[in-house]
């Protein structure tokens, strides 16, 4: 039954074109194929990232939502939580029972009732407050924990700056 | 053959990072999942009680003479897969199946099922997300009521997709009724967790196993007597049973055998 997850994905887009949602704005990479989600999030005001616009990929399996996404930025980010390659690694992405690191809480884990909204709100709580305790990105990690206005405010100035230029391109 | 693979994907961790070697772990556990998979179907026939036997070491008293007593009583077995998941599926599988002749009841389920999803959103689920796992098992219920053979109802439960949005449903039932009478489960929850954590972190995740709680609740909010039989290594040669909840007139009848959940038929 891959249509439900079509269907299920089709109605989450039509929701969020009617009502968007502050902070994120949401799309298809390619019109035919609803399986992968173009976002672009905000950074959240009164955060280091405040004044960015990052886009990334979501891609859903085709047994979403019983199943979650895999998020991607595609624009460079500098974050605990976000792998150099850009893939985010925040728990609620992950499904119950697997969990390589050890670390996280386990009432994070995917439900099925998440959508690309919980997702989102999710993703932009982990930008105002990083989790160093399960990094993706350990530089990026031992930076914020040892001075947060130091090299790693300076990472993410520059990010945001060239996220910036790319979105007006 | 078995015992060929376990050597070859020991060999290929051998000397590697701890990371890589959680990962080889997961995809070990990945590999014994989808072992089960492939040997047991989501619901199974049924099959003759007898089945229990061959699991059981012909010297393994205990087992044995508790096999005896469940004889006694029941005369069937119907199997389903050990996933985590096997007592949403086995309870959406047996009371149905019992409902398939029994049209008024299966109307007083159907009236039961179809505002249990008003419950849902005033107890702060979102419609939008819960929708879908709603329509699904209402369309099931309707499939019954049309008297399906009961092959018919068998297949739902082995599509793998279908049967998982069913048990997604059963879950949020469950937790929607843990949730509305939390002044009273409050006082079961170890770990000094609140409902609402728990039931985000044991009821509604998928594979997440059940206990006396998860059943209390589900049998609550459906109106569902259930009575369930429990098998274990406990002394005293006869496998006690539970009605839930207390007093009912059960219709369905489960057997516990320490973390699974399987069918029985008198």
């Amino acid at each position: 039954m891959t249509e439900q997850s079509a269907l299920l994905l089709r109605k989450q887009l039509a929701e969020l074109n009617k009502n968007p949602v502050e902070g994120f704005s949401a799309g298809l990479i390619d019109d035919d194929d609803i399986y992968k989600w173009e976002v672009v999030i905000i950074g959240p005001q009164d955060t280091l990232f405040e004044g960015g616009f990052f886009k990334a990929y979501l891609t859903f399996p085709y047994d979403y939502p019983l199943r979650p996404p895999k998020m991607k930025f595609i624009t460079e980010i500098w974050h605990p939580n976000v792998a150099k390659n850009g893939d985010v690694c925040i728990s609620i992405l992950h499904e119950p029972g697997e969990d390589k690191f050890g670390y996280e809480k386990p009432e994070e884990r995917w439900l099925p009732i998440h959508t690309v909204e919980t997702i989102m709100i999710s993703v932009i709580s982990m930008l105002a407050d990083p989790n160093s305790d399960s990094p993706a990105n350990v530089d990026a990690a031992k930076e914020w924990r040892e001075d947060p206005n130091g090299e790693f405010k300076k990472k993410v100035a520059r990010c945001v700056r060239k996220s910036q230029e790319m979105a007006f391109d | 053959m078995a015992e060929e693979k376990q050597e070859s994907s020991q060999g290929d961790i051998e000397g590697v990072n701890c990371l890589a070697y959680d990962e080889a772990i997961i995809a070990q556990q990945d590999k014994i999942q989808q072992e089960i998979a492939n040997t047991n179907p989501l619901v199974s026939d049924k099959q003759d009680l007898s089945v229990l036997q061959k699991e059981y070491a012909e010297d393994d008293a205990v087992y044995q003479l508790k096999l005896k007593d469940l004889y006694k009583k029941y005369a069937y077995i119907r199997k389903t897969r050990p996933d985590g998941n096997c007592f949403y599926r086995a309870f959406g599988f047996a009371h149905l199946e019992s409902l398939l002749e029994d049209s008024k009841e299966l109307q007083k389920f159907k009236a039961v099922a179809a505002k249990s999803k008003h419950d849902l959103v005033n107890e702060g689920f979102t419609e939008f997300t819960i929708e879908d796992f709603h329509n699904t098992f209402m369309d099931l219920i309707e499939v019954c009521e049309k008297q399906p053979s009961l092959q018919e109802l068998l297949n739902s439960f082995n599509d793998q997709n279908m049967s998982d949005y069913v048990v997604v449903y059963l879950r949020l039932l469950t937790s929607g009724y843990l949730q509305r009478e939390h002044g009273f489960f409050e006082h079961f929850i170890e770990g000094g967790r609140t409902i609402k954590e728990f039931c985000q972190q044991e009821v509604e995740p998928m594979s997440k196993e059940s206990d006396h709680i998860h059943i209390i609740a589900l049998a609550k909010a459906l109106n569902v007597s259930i009575l369930v039989e429990y098998m274990d290594r406990g002394e005293g040669g006869t496998v006690n049973h539970h009605v839930f909840p207390e007093g009912g007139d059960p219709r369905i009848f489960l057997l516990y055998r320490p973390g699974h959940y399987d069918i029985l038929y008198k």
